[in-house]
C-alpha cells in the first residue's frame, strides 16, 4: 500500500522533509554565529513549499512513453532557502546571526516536527481502526 | 539535508568553539610569561579567526578555524629591577594579554558552544521521535 496516495500522509512526509531541511539551515546559522561576514539563511514557509510541490505533481502532457514525465520521487524538490533580511543587529565583523532568533526558530521547528510525527501516528491509528484492529 | 547532517554541522561548530577555548586557555596560562633573558620578547597573545566553509559531504556551510594569528598589540612594561629578565633600566616586558578580555571571550565561546549543543540536542530528539514512529 502506498501511503503517499493519502493526501494527509503526503503532506506529513513533506512537512517532515521541510523540518529536517530547516533544522539543517538553523544548525548552519548557529555553527557560523561567530564567523565574520556570515549572513544567516532561512527556508521558505511550509505553505509555499507545499504549494510548489503540489503544483509539480500535475503531470506533463506526453506524446510518447519515453518522454519525461516531469515527476520525481515522493520527496522531489527541496525547499528553497534565502538569506534572512530582517536581522536587527550586525556585529562589527559583519556577522548577522542573532542566536536568540535562531533559538526561537529552532523551537518552532521542533514543535512542527512533533506535530507532524503525532499526526502521522494518529492517522496510522485511524487506519488501524478502519481495519478493525483497534481492540487489541 | 537531513537531520543527521544537522548533527554534523553542530559538531563542526562545537569543534571550532573548542579550539577557540583552547587558545583562550593558552593566553590566560601565559598571561605572565616573560622572556627568559633580558632581550627576549614575552608571550604574544593568540587570536582565533573563524571561516565558513562548504562541506561537500554534508552539502552545507560548516565552520572551521581559519587561522590562529598573533595579536600585534604592544607589550606592557613594568619596573622590576630584580627580575632575571629585566633590562639595564630595570624594566621587564610582560605579555599583551588582558585577562579581562580573555574572560569575556571565554564566556562568548561558551555561549556559542552551548548554542551548538542545543542544536545537537534538538536534532537528536527529532531524530529519535522519527525513529519511534516505527514502534507501535
Amino acid at each position: 500500500m502506498d501511503l503517499d496516495s493519502f493526501a494527509l500522509f503526503r503532506i506529513i512526509s513533506r512537512n517532515l522533509d521541510w523540518t529536517a531541511e530547516r533544522q539543517g539551515l538553523l544548525a548552519q546559522n548557529i555553527a557560523n554565529a561567530d564567523t565574520p561576514g556570515y549572513r544567516p539563511r532561512d527556508i521558505e514557509p511550509f505553505a509555499e513549499h507545499l504549494r510548489d510541490a503540489e503544483r509539480a505533481r500535475i503531470p506533463l502532457q506526453r506524446h510518447h512513453e519515453l518522454h519525461l514525465s516531469g515527476q520525481g520521487g515522493a520527496g522531489a524538490g527541496t525547499p528553497g532557502s534565502s538569506a534572512v533580511s530582517d536581522t536587527y543587529e550586525v556585529s562589527p565583523t559583519g556577522n548577522e546571526v542573532i542566536l536568540e532568533q535562531q533559538m526561537i526558530s529552532m523551537a518552532e521547528t521542533t514543535m512542527q516536527h512533533q506535530l507532524a510525527t503525532s499526526l502521522f501516528r494518529k492517522h496510522i491509528g485511524m487506519l488501524q481502526t478502519a481495519l478493525g484492529r483497534s481492540g487489541r | 539535508m537531513d537531520l543527521k547532517d544537522s548533527l554534523g554541522i553542530a559538531a563542526a561548530g562545537m569543534r571550532a568553539q573548542g579550539t577557540r577555548l583552547r587558545v583562550i586557555a593558552e593566553n590566560i596560562a601565559n598571561a605572565n610569561s616573560t622572556g627568559e633573558t633580558p632581550n627576549d620578547l614575552p608571550y604574544r597573545r593568540q587570536v582565533v579567526s573563524f571561516r565558513s566553509v562548504f562541506d561537500q559531504a554534508l552539502g552545507a556551510q560548516t565552520v572551521e578555524v581559519d587561522r590562529i594569528g598573533r595579536d600585534p598589540g604592544n607589550f606592557s612594561r613594568r619596573y622590576e629591577p630584580h627580575h632575571p629578565s629585566a633590562d639595564d633600566a630595570g624594566y621587564v616586558l610582560y605579555p599583551n594579554v588582558n585577562t579581562l578580555i580573555e574572560m569575556t571571550d571565554m564566556r562568548e565561546a561558551q555561549r556559542s558552544y552551548e548554542a551548538n549543543l542545543n542544536v545537537l540536542e534538538a536534532s537528536r530528539s527529532m531524530l529519535t521521535r522519527t525513529i519511534e514512529l516505527l514502534r507501535r
